[in-house]
């Protein structure tokens, strides 16, 4: 049996790119079968042990899920409060657009948190579909008498609040 | 709404929108390919690398925003139309 763990690697390698049982012929005449290394392999290099890997996915997705899940919370709460509090000042009006708009950040949060999830996945860029969102909410806001402007822009910006937040309270 | 006054309301608006994504653009770049770099080099590591890119992407893409909407009042909100 072949010790060496380069030769282990370079032959992970080769199998993982091929994905295919492969036989070579050592220069002594013997065969050699690439899947029976990468099984004597696997108890030399744990990083390289692809099954553990995808194991251990599931744990950074729900990572990701959380963080996600805590910004969407705050930006919640802050909502609640921001939203009674422009009622009880300004209006309903008021309370109604600030409503609006901080329903379009959690929207616009939600796309780009799904754009970044997507990177090096099944795609290789970020897309930029998330910054229709101000833009459909200003031409709301806009053509809509019933809403207002700036409330709607200050209540679409209530995300960034949650997200210093959250950036503070990060280890 | 004079013609002076659109003519540099629409000028302003392609300028706002067009220099406020060369550096949101040139960051959210560089900030991708670190993080890619990072997921392969570190695969136990990709929620905190996306969690962090996540933050980082939010932040650099309200100055986007920020010459977007300016871009949007400009064109549509115009408080100088009279």
């Amino acid at each position: 049996m072949i010790d060496s763990p380069g030769l282990c690697r370079e032959l992970r390698c080769l199998v993982l790119a091929t994905t295919s049982r492969c036989h070579s012929v050592t220069p002594l005449g013997g065969m050699i079968v690439a899947s029976e290394i990468v099984e004597d392999c696997s108890s030399h290099d744990p990083l390289l042990d692809i099954d553990s890997l995808d194991s251990s996915s599931g744990v950074k997705s729900d990572e990701y899920l959380e963080l996600q899940f805590r910004v969407f919370r705050l930006t919640s709460l802050l909502t609640f409060f921001s939203v009674g509090i422009a009622g009880f000042l300004y209006g309903i009006q008021a309370s109604a657009s600030l409503l609006f708009g901080a329903l379009s950040g959690i929207f616009y949060f939600r796309l780009l948190a799904r754009g970044i999830g997507r990177l090096g996945t099944s795609s290789n860029n970020i897309g930029k579909v998330q910054l229709l969102v101000p833009v459909i909410l200003v031409l709301v806001s806009s053509r809509f008498p019933q809403l207002d402007l700036i409330p709607a822009l200050l209540g679409f910006l209530l995300y960034k609040p949650a997200l210093i937040i959250q950036f503070l309270s990060m280890p | 709404m004079d013609s002076i006054t659109t003519a540099a309301s629409v000028v302003a608006a392609g300028l706002a929108v067009g220099l406020g994504a060369i550096g949101p653009g040139i960051g959210q770049g560089s900030a991708a390919q670190g993080a890619v770099e990072g997921i392969a080099r570190q695969p136990e590591a990709e929620g905190k690398i996306r969690g962090t890119l996540l933050l980082s992407f939010a932040f650099m893409e309200s100055l986007t925003i920020y010459g977007l909407v300016v871009a949007l009042v400009l064109l549509f909100a115009n408080p100088f139309a009279g």
